[in-house]
């Protein structure tokens, strides 16, 4: 599904170039949720930016679905792709729904039948009734459903995460969290998901690669567990 | 003394509602190049800044430097010095129909700043997201960054406005006419300061409508 060949990624820093990614290797199967778990700074959202094309490798190649992504393709590639952001991304002078339906303005579509779709998604991630609100009045675990809701518009084929809940509290952490397990057995979605959290990788990846400076420096086969959330005071008492 | 006021309306109406519609015409004239252009060279330097996405250090100096120039020269200067591209561009260099090319270059340098620190001010993941979400080049100026500056813009091109009826009182040097060029000759070089001052709170109530209406709009389209 997402298939990373030596991939390397140099920034400039000052005035010199530093590589910040080092031929890193990584394959990531089909209906897969596979964790990048890292310190801050070690390079995970820069691979993830560079599996949907925003990035671009210096050295390596990057396949998605078997094509590779370049410059030619990465247009269409990203098409089948979608990105859940740390801080939301989403579009203050929106509402709700006008946010849901934005990906499909770039996309062929009848606008009738968009809404409707848009209408289901919401259900599904429980803000019927808020399709007209605008973003400020929502809460955080309410924005972070909204921007799932516009990517699942597109019906992606893949969903990139990068730090989804870095902006929540537990309560709102585990909501998201649980939707995107719904959306993985729902949809077979492939997913990926950044996170410098060890508990969020726990509870949602079934494999994850471990990042430390720019390397991949091992990949864990994890359990995964059901997702369930858990009080202040449990959290407290537990070791 | 609120009759000598009346009486001036009424002795002057022909002249005040012959410079008002000059002022009218040539802010009109002026607004429409102001935003298609300023929009334009504002967004190109937006996109080729140091930290733009289309990063042209060569487009940027170019254009930043031709609006620095139209904003530097002071203006009654400037109306003076592009008399012969007037003559190039329209035929004659004087009257109402050459005013509108100096404040048409005025309102465009000024309000192309605007639209670059307007851009400035949004997210700069907006650019991010509307690729992640499939958006070109295109769709990313009019789905994300024109959404999201909107109210911003709106605030600036009333501030442009304001400049612009402001920049519009000295067209009289060049034949312009409109109500500053009568304030001035009819009402201040000719003693007759009641028509000066009307012209005044005339202004006054012109600057205070544009700027209400330009505040209401800005709020109903902010919901940020």
């Amino acid at each position: 599904m997402i298939v990373l060949e030596n991939v390397s990624k140099s920034f400039l820093n000052g005035v010199k170039e530093e590589e910040v990614i080092h031929d890193v290797n990584l394959r990531i199967n089909k209906k897969e949720i596979f964790g990048l778990v890292g310190e801050t700074g070690s390079g995970k959202s820069t691979i993830l930016r560079m599996i949907n094309g925003f990035i671009e490798p210096d050295k390596g190649k990057i396949y998605i679905m078997d094509r590779e992504l370049n410059k030619d393709s990465k247009h269409q590639l990203v098409r089948d792709t979608s990105m859940i952001f740390q801080d939301f991304n989403l579009l203050g002078n929106l509402n709700v729904l006008d946010n849901v339906i934005l990906p499909t303005k770039f996309r062929k579509g009848r606008k009738k039948d968009e809404i409707e779709k848009a209408r289901e998604i919401l259900s599904f991630v429980g803000l019927t009734d808020f399709e007209g609100a605008y973003i400020k009045t929502l809460s955080g675990g309410q924005k972070q459903r909204v921007a799932i809701a516009r990517t699942l518009m597109t019906s992606p084929k893949i969903i990139l995460c990068d730090e989804p809940t870095s902006a929540l509290d537990d309560r709102m952490s585990y909501e998201v969290l649980k939707l995107l397990r719904e959306i993985n057995d729902k949809y077979d979605t492939t997913i990926v998901v950044v996170s410098h959290d060890i508990s969020v990788i726990k509870s949602l990846c079934s494999r994850v690669a471990i990042i430390e400076d720019g390397r991949v420096v091992e990949i864990l086969s994890l359990t995964q567990k059901e997702i369930r959330p858990i009080s202040y005071k449990e959290a407290l008492i537990s070791d | 003394m609120i009759s000598t006021y009346i009486d001036t309306v009424s002795k002057y109406q022909t002249d005040l509602l012959k410079a008002f519609t000059e002022t009218l015409d040539m802010m009109f004239t002026a607004m429409i190049f102001t935003v298609i252009f300023g929009m334009v060279f504002g967004y190109i330097m937006f996109i080729t800044r140091d930290d733009g996405i289309h990063r042209n250090r060569f487009i940027y100096f170019i254009v930043s430097g031709i609006l620095n120039i139209l904003r530097s020269v002071p203006y009654i200067l400037f109306i003076i010095v592009i008399i012969p591209f007037n003559r190039l561009l329209i035929g004659t260099g004087f009257g109402v129909d050459a005013s509108k090319i100096p404040l048409s270059l005025i309102g465009i340098a000024t309000f192309a700043r605007f639209v670059e620190q307007d851009f400035l001010d949004v997210n700069k993941s907006i650019y991010e997201t509307s690729y992640a979400l499939g958006a070109n080049i295109t769709q990313y100026l009019t789905h994300f960054l024109l959404v999201e500056a909107r109210s911003g813009l709106i605030l600036s091109f009333t501030s442009t406005t304001i400049s612009l009826l402001s920049y519009s009182t000295v067209m009289g040097i060049i034949g312009g006419g409109g109500l500053g060029y009568l304030a001035i000759s009819e009402g201040y070089q000719n003693f007759n300061y009641s028509l000066m001052w009307i012209i005044i709170l005339l202004m006054v109530l012109l600057v205070h409508l544009i700027q209400t209406t330009g505040n209401r709009i800005a709020r109903k389209y902010d919901k940020r």
